[in-house]
């Protein structure tokens, strides 16, 4: 039996429970090294690890689909997958550059640089909640962010109602709803972090005082569900215009899949770091 | 003490049945489990007879390839964290529960404790060392060692039930299940708990039953009928079986406020230890007697109100003639004496498991009003003259029963049950 063979028949063996078309990518790959193969081998392996209703997930391909939220694979899982990707791929991922992955476009970034033997895309948009918290002037109990991402003119983020808020205990009497204000709060917060950590051309971002930041109007907010403990709130803020002293966003919402509320415009009003200390100058 | 104990639920997967019915049947009729185990049919391998599970199998090392019954269902990354005596023990306890009539939310209670017992998976972990050894650790299953290590059970079984109360695993070898349902007694009868799930499990594999064999303490025999003849005087060893069984015990007026149907009354239990030998029961059955008169006092029994002793004897030739000898110091040979019969003549030896198999047979007699026979024993050991060892099943409804084991290290546990009425 020649090299080849046996090598494809251990890569065979370790990839069986995949798709087909993931073997036979991976097979090609063994020879070609084309990167352009790496997708179908990688979402095949996810398929392999997943339960079978998320399966039509991962075919989608959608670079958004999240990992642990849309997918349910936990860390430990996805060191299982890491593994078979690993000996798939001839790579090797450290842990560190594992917690930047949270989407199956991040994934597929993230291995199409290793392969070429580029190093890993930087992924500091990216925050979690530690991060946020060190970021915004708003702290826990209202911090309603766990993670946030930052992608050109949005933030994503999302938060997860535990059910031990206090202002649940009152909102309402034996019928715990999170509060709507709080959803429009959550919004602002994300839209807070987007004026603090963007890169964006049109603003300064890291020149923006967080001390200086408050809401100033909202227009066009509709709630359309109602959200109880144990949903997640999936936020997305977009900028829609930008000129010192004002920021406007556009915000939506979403929980298991369907609109929960929206905002056409949430209006900031922030200052940048060297106005407020000409100011404070100004006031000694 | 105030408290006490009863037995209101039973799970089974062994190689009598994977239900109380199927089991009760083999019971009573000395239907054995016992085949020619096609896995062992290799050349460097002296030994031929095993009992397995029927509807399982899970000789593989990867979880997805092993077979087991319709009605478990697991994801996948449940199904990943699992060794073949947790996929027996889940079996098993499930059925257990339902049988005990008792909902998820009383499950899932700071009331509610889990006890188990069981070796861990040598399987898997010669599989996941191996491993390791070759490509390095870093590219070993994260959840190698949550299958492997003998906090298996808990580790399984405590997530998928949403156990809050007390947790443990019990670890002295062939006496690990009476001790899990010892100290789960203790926990209700101290007002710990109201309610214990124990369960114990064993792999049915080659890794599990081969070390035996070299210890030369496994029969050669290749006759399924007649292998496994506790007390008998052709005894030459015991036959490997693996698999569950779970019992839930709850305080008796919390068992009957909600109505739950009473097995059986658990009346106390006591434990020893011979104290000499890694392996090997003491000669004379000292420290057997010992317990065996500890559990009588706990349970304020006098020896002459047994009526059947379900014997630990595995049929090794030194392990049941120290037992005959215990028996003789504790009952007499004179007078009236219980029935003892060792299943383990069905069943062969389950190691972890069988303590605890042993206990629910005994229940079930108590339940069912009758006392299991001595099968396959044709011609007693002299040890055994003056005990009486039915050779066919009794309908004979006992009130007090007690269930022997003893382990390596030579741990032993005895149990008392009682009829409820």
């Amino acid at each position: 039996m020649s090299n080849t063979v046996v090598k494809h028949s251990e890569l065979r063996e370790a990839l069986k429970r995949c798709p087909e078309s993931a073997i036979e990518a991976a097979l090609a790959f063994q020879e070609t090294k084309d990167p352009a193969l790496i997708p179908p081998i990688v979402l095949g392996i996810l398929e392999r690890f997943v339960e079978p209703d998320v399966r039509p997930v991962i075919r989608e391909g959608k670079d958004s689909t999240r990992l642990m939220d849309d997918l349910g694979i936990d860390s430990l899982l996805m060191v299982e997958i890491v593994i078979l990707v690993e000996e798939t791929l001839h790579i090797s991922i450290e842990n560190e550059e594992l917690r930047n992955i949270r989407t199956l476009g991040d994934l597929k970034l993230y291995l199409d640089a290793k392969t070429r033997g580029l190093p890993p895309p930087e992924s500091k948009n990216v925050l979690n909640f530690e991060q946020i918290a060190a970021t915004l002037p708003q702290q826990p109990p209202f911090l309603f962010l766990q993670e946030a991402r930052i992608n050109g003119e949005y933030a994503e983020g999302s938060y997860h109602i535990s059910g031990d808020e206090a202002f649940l205990e009152g909102h309402f009497k034996g019928n715990p709803v999170f509060p709507a204000s709080l959803m429009i709060e959550a919004l602002g917060q994300l839209a807070v972090l987007f004026l603090l950590k963007s890169a964006s051309a049109a603003l300064d971002g890291p020149q923006v005082d967080p001390g200086s930041v408050y809401f100033v109007g909202g227009d066009g907010i509709r709630c359309h569900k109602v959200c109880r403990p144990h949903d997640t709130l999936q936020l997305k803020v977009r900028l829609k215009k930008v000129h010192e002293p004002l920021a406007q966003f556009e915000g939506s919402i979403f929980s298991n899949g369907s609109r929960v509320a929206r905002a056409e415009e949430i209006s900031l009003t922030f200052a940048m770091r060297a106005a407020r200390e000409e100011a404070a100058a100004r006031i000694r | 003490m105030s408290r006490r104990v009863v037995v209101t639920g039973l799970g089974f997967a062994t190689c009598l049945g994977r239900d109380a019915a199927t089991v009760l049947g083999a019971l009573r009729e000395l239907r054995h489990g016992i085949v020619l185990h096609e896995p062992f049919d290799d050349p460097s391998v002296p030994v031929s007879l095993a009992a397995p599970v029927p509807g399982f199998r899970t000789d593989s090392p990867d979880a997805e390839d092993w077979t087991f019954p319709e009605n478990l269902s697991f994801r996948l990354d449940q199904l990943r964290a699992l060794s073949p005596n947790a996929l027996y023990a889940t079996y098993a306890l499930r059925q257990a529960i339902a049988a005990a009539g008792l909902e998820a939310e009383a499950v899932a209670h700071p009331r509610t404790g889990l006890f188990t017992a069981s070796a861990g998976s040598a399987m898997l972990t010669h599989h996941h060392i191996d491993r390791m050894k070759r490509v390095g650790p870093s590219r070993c299953s994260p959840l190698g060692i949550v299958a492997s290590i003998a906090g298996t059970l808990n580790f399984n079984l405590v997530p998928a039930l949403g156990i809050q109360g007390a947790s443990a695993g019990f670890i002295s070898a062939c006496a690990s299940s009476g001790h899990a349902l010892g100290y789960a007694f203790d926990e209700i009868a101290l007002g710990r708990q109201d309610c214990m799930l124990v369960v114990g499990a064993e792999d049915f594999t080659p890794e599990t039953i081969l070390p035996f064999a070299s210890m030369r303490v496994l029969t050669l025999s290749r006759d399924p009928d007649t292998a496994s003849r506790p007390f008998d005087r052709g005894r030459d060893g015991f036959v490997g079986t693996g698999g569950s069984v779970a019992m839930v015990l709850e305080e008796e007026s919390v068992a009957r406020a909600r109505g739950a149907e009473i097995y059986a009354g658990f009346s106390g239990w006591g434990q020893s230890t011979d104290g000499t030998h890694m392996a090997i029961a003491h000669p004379e059955g000292a420290g057997l007697a010992r317990a065996m008169e500890s559990a009588l006092a706990a349970a304020a029994v006098a020896p002459d109100q047994v009526d059947y002793v379900n014997a630990h004897a595995t049929s090794t030739p030194m392990g049941d003639a120290s037992e005959c000898r215990a028996l003789k110091r504790v009952f007499g040979t004179g007078g009236k004496r219980p029935a003892v019969s060792s299943t383990k003549a069905l069943t062969g030896h389950a190691l972890s498991l069988s303590s605890i198999m042993e206990a629910a047979f005994s229940v079930l007699a108590l339940h069912h009003r009758f006392v299991p026979g001595a099968a396959h024993l044709v011609d007693p050991d002299p040890e055994a003259a003056g005990l009486f060892l039915p050779r066919e099943s009794l309908d004979e409804a006992p009130h007090f029963v007690v269930s022997n084991s003893s382990g390596f290290g030579g741990a032993n546990v005895v149990m008392v049950f009682a009829r409820h009425s």
